[in-house]
């Protein structure tokens, strides 16, 4: 017991000494996973001699972190898998605007209109098809076909999942509130199945569970990357439908950032060819500046419909999505 | 039940007058007024938010969620009750074969985190999955399964804990009476386990409550999925909805705390004879085996097949057999650091409060025993912001504890806490008075009689709740992806990014290594030391 006791004490000491570094330390909130941006960070401290203290968690999660912290938040730089998380932040005032340089390295539509965040790789939202159950000619063309009888009881959801909540937003931006809110009513009524999240979609389209899904493309190329023999497959709605919406990871400034200069140049890296080559070749994401090409197997950017959603100023923003998709009867179920 | 009860051994405490220590009553004063960060944070936020509190709580979108969080609560706290006794008398007291192996398999299903066992009954049960022609779960019956399989433990444990404190000398009177083998058993020997196990069907049903990764995953509709559906977007209705469950979670604690505990005929002597099973045999061994089959060997069969199936994307992320193993040393030192200091800090802080409640029954005790109790019963998001809301309105000199090893170890201490609360409760309640007199008249003073006397008594049921509090805190994520010091990750938090974004193979080797390590952990400082005594 007594050795137990000596070994506690030394880890604990090793752990409380080892807060010790170089000077240059920028601290970054991610809601990206180590697996989908470690690599670029070894990088950036290889070649700038900056370290890189990283608190990894859910998006949203995060974001709630931060706005808790208040003035007190140790975050510099705040990176969201989901515009919606970063758009609660830029709501309450707790980004810092971006400068233009900055901003103009990705296309208007990826970045926040008044410079808040900028979006760094995009993933589209697709329907993944059961290719055992569902004869790809006759993919549907819209989002809006799914509420047709033919698919009743078939297309599974994520009613709570963040990257649905922002499909949902946008279509409110582009198609009014009205329609959004019938569409949901239609899937609710169309005994749409729902999951969890993208990756319990996936992975029930899998094993023949449900025979279609709308997720995020990533989580069937993930799921071929772990297992080849995979019946599912990838739909991207044909003609700019807004089923195919792009949905951009982004980064903004938190305001309490201790050198903002030093974070204004980290996201200028993660926007520099080799970052965004990164995300094009390993995480089989949409780059989104430096003109880098998607991956072969993706569709070219510019036959899907990019929005210009900037949740935040939406009337009523998130809530009012979340709202929406409570009165529809999708969730509590 | 009744007829166990007229032993002499528990008569009234004596006359002489209990030199009583006030200072225990405040000391469990102090520790419960820590426990009510959470509960106090969800008051203040939502007063200051604006909750329409009686609304909210009388809509039907509450109420049927809610409904539902019952429903699985206590549907699991009984299963657990259930399954957890009879696999704890059968380990102890029965002569099933393999004891030694159950008795170190049975406990390890606690420290896999719900959403991962989830995903892997998901995976491995129904068409389509590793074994097709066994049906799928789904639902409530997918949750059931699911929580009642990762949670009986919460039951074994303790009760496991008790049966090894519990003397031969009353059974081999009632054998000696002629009273049969089973009578003995329901009536004599049941009885005693009666605290442990409410106890530990406590701590399942207030687990159920809490649980958000099995019940999502398996679509089963709860409060918890409301809570954290509108956790971003609609932060008054998620915080309000938090305090439905906590004030829930408080009531449940009192009225269990109202519930008088009869002492226990608790003593020192040996451990009571092993029952031949007979022919019964196979159907002990049949439960078990069923048991450690759906919550360990298939979550364990699902991990072992995504980690062979390994990954094509070479460099990002674990790819497979063959891959370096490295990158978890790291988190697993984390882990079983974190995890060590979580459990005896736990069971340290909250053992004033349990003496004080069972020995001097003051309500100050009670009021820190129901608090303690209930903080179970809160999403650990709701801990973990909890914390931080405290942690940065702390004085000036005391900033630098945010995001620091303690100030994690003091989350895991407040959300676990219940559960070596519970078992010390019981472990205390088994101590005779009469030792302690004894002791007194010889002239021991109360250090010396807690050291000599109650402490030794009491080691197999503290040890049990700590036991808890390591597995727990072994799987703990919410906590630790918002508190650590930055760059502390654990196998937990690896698990849930890896999961996050599908990298499956990843998933499986990390939990595997999660499972060798809460094996070998509760080995060394739950089972071993209880075994040399």
């Amino acid at each position: 017991m007594r050795n137990t006791l000596i070994a506690l004490a030394l880890a604990l000491a090793a752990l409380t000494g080892a807060c010790s570094g170089s000077d240059d330390v920028l601290t970054v909130y991610s809601g990206r996973s180590e697996n989908l941006i470690q690599p670029l960070l070894d990088d950036y401290t290889a070649t700038t001699g900056v370290d890189v203290d990283v608190r990894f968690g859910d998006s949203a999660d995060l974001a709630l972190l931060i706005a808790e912290e208040g003035d007190r938040s140790p975050a510099d730089v705040f990176i969201s898998q989901s515009p919606g998380a970063i758009g609660f932040l830029a709501e309450r005032g707790r980004l810092q605007a971006i400068d233009d340089a900055v901003l103009d390295l990705v296309p208007a539509e990826f970045h926040n209109a008044d410079g808040l965040w900028v979006g760094l790789s995009g993933r589209v939202r697709v329907l993944v098809y059961n290719t055992d159950l569902v004869d790809a000619a006759e993919l549907p063309d819209s989002v809006f076909d799914l509420t047709a009888a033919e698919f009743r009881s078939r297309v599974g959801l994520a009613p709570t999942n963040g990257s649905f909540q922002d499909f949902v937003t946008a279509m409110r931006e582009i198609n009014g509130d009205d329609t959004t809110l019938a569409w949901l009513e239609a899937m609710a009524a169309n005994d749409a199945q729902t999951y969890a999240n993208n990756t319990a979609i996936v992975q029930a389209v899998g094993r023949g569970e449900v025979p279609y899904g709308l997720v995020n493309h990533y989580y069937n190329l993930r799921a071929l990357a772990e297992d080849a023999g995979a019946a599912s497959a990838n739909h991207f709605f044909p003609d700019g439908d807004i089923g195919a919406l792009l949905i951009a990871t982004a980064a903004g400034i938190v305001d309490t950032a201790d050198d903002s200069g030093l974070a204004r140049e980290f996201i200028e890296f993660l926007l520099s060819k080799p970052a965004q080559r990164f995300f094009a070749d390993e995480t089989f994401e949409y780059p989104l500046a430096a003109g880098v090409p998607p991956s072969g197997d993706l569709p070219p950017l510019s036959s899907l419909d990019v929005a210009t959603y900037d949740f935040d100023r939406l009337g009523g923003g998130l809530e009012r999505t979340t709202e929406l998709i409570d009165a529809s009867g999708l969730t509590g179920s | 039940m009744r007829a166990a009860s007229p032993a002499p051994e528990v008569a009234p405490p004596p006359a002489a007058p209990r030199r009583k220590a006030r200072w225990l009553p405040a000391l469990s004063l102090v520790v419960g007024g820590v426990f009510l960060f959470p509960v106090a944070y969800l008051l203040w936020e939502a007063i200051f938010l604006g909750s329409e509190f009686w609304a909210t709580l009388s809509s039907g979108d509450t109420l049927r969620p809610l409904a539902n969080s019952l429903l699985i609560a206590s549907t699991t706290a009984a299963a657990c009750a259930v399954l957890g006794t009879s696999l704890a008398w059968l380990v102890a007291r029965s002569t099933m074969p393999g004891r030694a192996m159950w008795r170190l398999l049975l406990p390890l299903p606690l420290v896999i985190p719900s959403f991962v066992g989830a995903t892997a009954i998901l995976v491995a049960f129904g068409p389509g999955g590793l074994v097709p022609f066994f049906p799928r779960l789904d639902g409530f019956w997918g949750a059931f399964v699911v929580l009642t399989m990762l949670s009986y433990p919460y039951v074994y444990l303790p009760v496991l804990a008790r049966l090894r404190a519990t003397p031969a000398s009353l059974e081999e009177a009632s054998r000696l009476l002629g009273v049969g083998t089973w009578r003995t058993q329901i009536g004599i020997v049941l009885p005693q386990l009666r605290s442990a196990i409410a106890a530990g069907t406590l701590l399942v049903f207030l687990y159920g409550l809490s649980d958000f990764g099995a019940v999502s995953l398996m679509r089963f509709d709860t409060i918890t999925r409301a809570i954290f559906s509108s956790r971003l977007f609609d932060r008054t209705a998620s915080l309000t909805l938090g305090l439905v469950l906590a004030l829930l979670a408080l009531g449940v604690a009192a009225v269990d705390r109202a519930v008088p505990r009869r002492p226990h005929h608790g003593a020192i002597g040996r451990t009571p004879a092993r029952y031949s099973l007979g022919t019964g045999s196979i159907l002990a061994v049949g439960l078990a085996t069923t048991t450690v089959g759906l919550a360990l060997v298939a979550p364990i069969g699902v991990f072992v097949a995504w980690v062979v199936r390994g990954s094509s994307t070479v460099g990002v992320g674990y790819s497979g057999l063959g891959d370096d193993l490295g990158f978890l040393l790291s988190p697993l030192v984390n882990s079983a650091v974190a995890a060590v200091v979580a459990a005896a800090v736990a069971a340290i802080v909250v053992l004033p409060v349990a003496f004080a409640t069972v020995r001097r029954r003051r309500v100050a005790a009670g009021f820190a025993s129901t608090v303690v109790t209930s903080t179970f019963a809160l999403p650990g998001l709701v801990v973990a912001l909890a914390i931080v809301f405290w942690a940065v309105r702390a004085p000036a000199p005391m900033a630098f504890l945010y995001q620091s090893f303690p100030l994690l170890i003091l989350a895991y201490v407040l959300h676990f806490g219940a559960q070596t609360l519970q078992a010390s409760e019981t472990a205390i309640g088994a101590v005779p008075a009469r030792y302690d007199e004894a002791a007194r008249m010889l002239g021991a003073g109360g250090g010396k009689r807690f050291l000599t006397v109650d402490l030794p008594l009491m080691a197999p049921g503290l040890l049990a709740g700590a036991g808890l509090v390591l597995l727990s805190t072994l799987k703990e994520l919410p906590a630790t992806l918002l508190l650590a010091p930055i760059g502390f990750d654990t196998l937990a938090t690896r698990i849930w990014a890896a999961a996050e974004d599908g990298f499956f193979a990843e998933v499986g080797i990390t939990s595997l290594v999660l499972i060798l390590l809460s094996g070998a952990l509760t080995w060394s400082f739950v089972l071993r030391p209880e075994l040399e005594r």
